[in-house]
């Protein structure tokens, strides 16, 4: 397009030439489309306005964009090369706004198989764009031969296109699997590339033909260095699928890939070990050898990839770096700041505590000059590096809060307040000083999320604290300053100083009370409940309703609420009867935890299966899920038949959900159950079979047992479990199946229900308050010898998986070198009692547990103290 | 019409140019009568149902053709419409062996007559009664009394019997075209 650019040379120095221009003028302008004799430049340029405009997101309606799109068609007429050529892009923008796009699918058939090479490539990608299912047959013909055309960029378009299309319209893709294939052994780079990219997708479903695929092309060898990228990273997949060790055929292959003579291959081959789990250091060796060669590589994109890669290896094996550190040293001075903070925050991880203060004054020398995306990844390096080494917290917590007073975006500082959280998390020692720097930060701070995390956070330690009354001033300045979230969470923080510190009692209700008056709803109504529970001056209710808050899962609440609201029954709303969250949330709104959202998860899960066993109609009588025990395998990874085991709790019954996958192609099962063998009082009172298992998909059985209601305590038992099917072969290609099948039996692995399946742990935030309020009542006590741990970290460990119970306060973390410890535990019991448990532990030839249990019932308390007996 | 003027008076050195649609029913072979005026180097040796439009371009002695060649299925045929506008004759094709369908095709007639823009314009309308070396075929007097172009006053119109694989009647009626595009002017 010379004419354009020269335009655009000459508007440079005013900016962009396309800054003014109006939709509504432009399609005006594209009248001149239907003019005769075409004047090619002029049309081009108006329909570089176009595109710009679609691609700027202005809307263009279908009236307007049909209108557009037919005046174009006749820009056919002229076979203006440039002109041509702008038409296929305008073809592709627009081929998604107007309904009749299809009408130019001739003019691009004649053009694809014309004479005119220029056109072709273009003209197939154009033509995909408008193609869909229905017309797709009317050019397959014409894609089959373009797949394996002569020209090179014609058969690289016709793959890429035909990537696209499978999209929507797989099936017919796959038959043009053939000469894909042939392109396959293209000579030129691309092609073989893009070949083999589409090859793989269409086979990526079928894990032995893309296996094969891969073998027979490790074999043969490739031309082209992207192409063995592509396949070095498919093996890789394949790799982490099959679960392999690093003596299969696929990994030798990488590993061959470290001395290709291409450097991309090589990068990939390295960075492809790098990534692949469970790798140990042997292996890493040539991989990092290979990626110090690229450190002191002359050309910056190498030094950045391998410096890059070194980075995220020295996450996991800061050993396996050490060896190069010197070459990282040098790389601390690149002119390139992206390569320097990496090499610096790799030195971090690999290096030395005695190195740290001065790699630290390098990287603060040129802060003001990186990105805020690679702060954040100096950020995570100090914050793994206080993990290593808890001394030199003070002097990290320095740098932070310094950080934290300069300029920054969002995720900046929250990965900054993260760190600092997690280092007074850590110890102790240093949470005056984090706590007294975060209350600086949000005297400034305009990330509401940030602010309420900070607040939240200084209502749970804050009270702890020496001198609680010094946080108040910074918190009481937020209800005055900040805008309604901001000003909830205060308050909410405020109740919980004026719940745990007496003497200041007075002075937070005095301030909670102005806050009643606030304009916004959600502040003032939590200004009033807290102002009424605090003057009870009652110790249980305020642990209750302040300190501990509620244990459900929201959304199960709301659905509760809501049946219970249908069926207008005259007996009270249950709380016990909503299903538990694992991690409750203490504060409704703003003040998200961020260790919370990765638990979420798994409350989500919980719902899935509450869902899913709502469905059987057999189960619908057993009452509320209280619990989905982790999936537990009951075979080996490598069998004919892989089932594994879900056991659900509820009130009465427990429900065992086997998922099962056959994995024999040239099988069908059908009637599959689990029959379980139970024993004691425990009986088997329901099976939902599944009525056939096809290869490779996942079928769900269940059996459903009755926990025994004569010895509450009796509570733990031993399954045996045998799956039970019919076989009918079938032939593996067209899945047709015999009529006849036989019946057949397949032992499983025993399944154990353990007290930890009767218990949903929750998070007590506030243990001694809510100690106090389940009070005495139905305590029991013992002393055990723990025989078999050594360490109290061990010990701390197996009881909460035995329990099945949550630590709380942190008592989870033994501190170095003490011989003593105290674990508290917190959970309900199934039936939604409390327990809570109090673990003495002394270490002294073993570990000696003297452990306190309070329930709100005592036949809780019995079960659980029974489990550590 | 002064820009035209212009444009046809910077062209009068070369040849004029004249923007023709080619419309009718499917099957009716307007590709292959295309096809065959197109010249003998550049003829495409297969012929498939139009998708959507294909533009060509032919010369004879006096006038650069042009061509719209539209695609006669049902489902595209209300996309005639949107070329009406820029042309400056209509090639409409008939079957005529296909009696059946004669009526479908006079509707389609009726439709592209009572358009806008071409009821305003005086354009010259060439049909071809195709496929006449078919043994039932009707003539080229018996399609235009079935398509009551007796009752077209108001444009020149002219009909050939045509049989588009050998050629045959074609260039009479592309002869008549010429005439009268260049009479107009």
């Amino acid at each position: 397009m010379p004419g354009m650019r020269k335009d655009k040379d000459e508007e440079a120095g005013s900016g962009n030439p396309f800054a003014y221009i109006e939709r509504t003028a432009v399609l005006q302008e594209a009248r001149i489309f239907q003019q005769t004799p075409i004047n090619p430049r002029k049309c081009c340029e108006i329909l570089t306005k176009i595109i710009y405009l679609i691609n700027q997101g202005e809307i263009i309606t279908t009236n307007e964009a049909t209108e557009t799109f037919f005046a174009m068609t006749k820009l056919f007429q002229s076979s203006d090369v440039i002109m041509r050529r702008m038409c296929y892009l305008t073809i592709k923008e627009m081929a998604k706004m107007t309904e009749n796009a299809f009408i130019v699918t001739q003019s691009l058939t004649k053009d694809m198989n014309g004479r005119e090479d220029i056109f072709r490539a273009a003209a197939v990608r154009a033509l995909c764009a408008i193609t869909d299912s229905s017309t797709l047959q009317g050019i397959e013909r014409y894609m089959k031969q373009a797949i394996v055309d002569k020209v090179h960029s014609v058969a690289s378009a016709a793959l890429v296109s035909a990537l696209h299309l499978t999209k929507h319209t797989n099936d017919f893709v796959k038959r043009w699997v053939n000469e894909v294939q042939e392109s396959c052994s293209s000579d030129n780079v691309m092609v073989q590339y893009h070949a083999l990219g589409l090859l793989y997708h269409l086979r990526k479903k079928d894990r032995l033909g893309t296996s094969k695929m891969v073998r027979k092309f490790m074999k043969s060898g490739l031309k082209s260095p992207f192409a063995y990228c592509m396949l070095i990273r498919i093996a890789s997949k394949l790799l982490e699928e099959e679960d392999a060790g690093h003596d299969s055929p696929l990994y030798d292959f990488i590993e061959s890939c470290l001395r290709n003579k291409h450097e991309l291959v090589i990068y990939e081959a390295a960075s492809a070990i790098v990534n692949m789990q469970n790798c140990t250091a042997r292996e890493l060796a040539p991989a990092v050898s290979v990626l110090q060669l690229f450190l002191s590589s002359p050309k910056p994109s190498f030094r950045y990839a391998g410096v890059r890669t070194l980075n995220k290896v020295a996450m996991k094996h800061p050993s396996a770096v050490t060896a190069c550190n010197l070459d990282l040293e040098n790389l601390i001075t690149d002119v390139n700041r992206s390569i320097a903070t990496l090499a610096i925050t790799t030195l971090l991880k690999t290096g030395s505590e005695s190195s740290v203060d001065r790699l630290m004054k390098q990287i603060t020398s040129f802060m003001s000059e990186i990105s805020d995306e690679f702060k954040v990844v100096v950020v995570k390096a100090i914050s793994a590096l206080c993990q290593k080494y808890p001394r030199k917290h003070a002097v990290m917590m320095n740098y932070l809060s310094s950080m934290l007073r300069d300029e920054g975006g969002f995720e900046y500082k929250k990965a900054i307040v993260e760190c600092i959280i997690a280092i007074l998390e850590e110890s102790p020692e240093s949470k005056e000083s984090g706590l007294s720097h975060l209350c600086e930060f949000i005297e400034d701070c305009e990330h509401t999320v940030l602010a309420t995390k900070i607040i939240h956070l200084l209502g749970r330690e804050g009270p702890k604290t020496p001198n609680p009354s010094k946080y108040i001033r910074f918190i009481y300045n937020r209800v005055i300053l900040e805008n309604e979230a901001v000003r909830a969470a205060a308050v909410s923080a405020l109740a919980r100083f004026g719940a745990q510190c007496d003497d200041l009692l007075p002075s937070i209700l005095s301030l909670l009370s102005r806050s009643m008056m606030d304009e916004d709803d959600e502040v003032r109504d939590r200004a009033t409940f807290y102002y009424h529970t605090l003057s009870q001056k009652d110790k249980p209710l305020t642990s209750a309703y302040i300190l501990n808050g509620l244990m459900v899962s929201v959304p199960a609440l709301e659905r509760c609420l809501q049946q219970y609201l249908k069926e207008a029954s005259d007996e009270p709303f249950n709380m016990k009867s909503v299903p538990l969250v694992s991690i409750p949330t203490n504060e409704p709104k703003p003040d998200e935890f961020s260790s919370k959202s990765e638990e979420k998860p798994v409350a989500s899960r919980q719902e899935i299966f509450a869902e899913q066993l709502s469905r059987v109609p057999e189960f619908a009588v057993l009452g509320q899920l209280f619990k989905s025990s982790d999936p537990v395998e009951l075979t080996e990874s490598e069998t004919e038949y892989v089932v594994r085991c879900t056991k659900h709790t509820f009130p009465q019954h427990i429900v065992l959900q086997f998922d099962c996958t056959n994995t024999l192609n040239d099988q069908i099962l059908e009637g599959v159950t689990v029959q379980v063998e139970p024993s004691d009082g425990f009986e088997v009172i329901a099976y939902v079979p599944c009525p056939s298992l096809v290869f490779n998909q996942p079928g769900v059985t269940y059996a459903c047992i009755a926990i025994p209601d004569e010895d509450p305590t009796d509570v733990t038992t031993t399954l045996s479990c045998i799956l039970k099917f019919l076989v009918k072969d079938c032939d593996p290609n067209t899945g047709e199946t015999d009529d006849d099948g036989y019946n057949d039996e397949y032992v499983l692995e025993d399944v154990d229900i353990t007290v930890a399946d009767h218990v949903q742990k929750v998070l007590k935030a506030n243990f001694g308050a809510a100690w106090e309020e389940v009070g005495d009542e139905n305590q029991l006590e013992d002393t055990y010898a723990l025989s078999t741990v050594n360490t109290l970290q061990d010990a701390v460990k197996d009881i909460s998986k035995y329990l099945g119970m949550q630590a709380c306060e942190r008592s989870d973390k033994v501190p170095e070198g003490k011989s003593a410890h105290t674990l508290f535990l917190a959970g309900v019991f199934r039936g939604g009692h409390d327990v809570l448990a109090r673990a003495k532990l002394v270490l002294k030839d073993g570990v000696t547990m003297q452990l306190t249990v309070r329930s709100t019932d005592i036949d809780a308390a019995q079960v659980i103290t029974s489990a550590v007996g | 019409m002064g820009f035209m003027d212009r444009l046809f008076g910077w062209l009068k050195a070369k040849k004029k140019e004249a923007n023709i649609l080619c419309v009718g029913l499917d099957n009716s072979g307007k590709t292959t009568i295309i096809n065959k005026l197109k010249a003998p180097d550049a003829t495409q040796q297969d012929v498939v149902p139009t998708v959507g439009f294909n533009v060509e371009k032919f010369v004879t002695s006096s006038l650069v053709f042009t061509v719209i060649d539209m695609s006669g299925q049902g489902r595209y045929r209300n996309l005639w419409a949107h070329y009406y506008k820029e042309t400056h004759g209509i090639i409409f094709v008939i079957d005529s062996a296909d009696k059946i369908r004669m009526l479908v095709a006079k509707d389609e007639l009726d439709q592209l007559l009572d358009n806008q823009n071409v009821k305003a314009k005086r354009i010259p309308i060439l049909f071809y009664a195709n496929k006449m070396d078919l043994r039932d075929s009707l003539s080229a007097v018996q399609c235009s009394q079935i398509l009551g172009l007796d009752n077209l006053k108001e444009k020149p119109w002219n009909i050939s019997a045509s049989n588009a694989m050998t050629g045959e009647g074609l260039n009479e009626g592309i002869q008549w075209l010429s005439d009268q595009l260049q009479s107009v002017r």
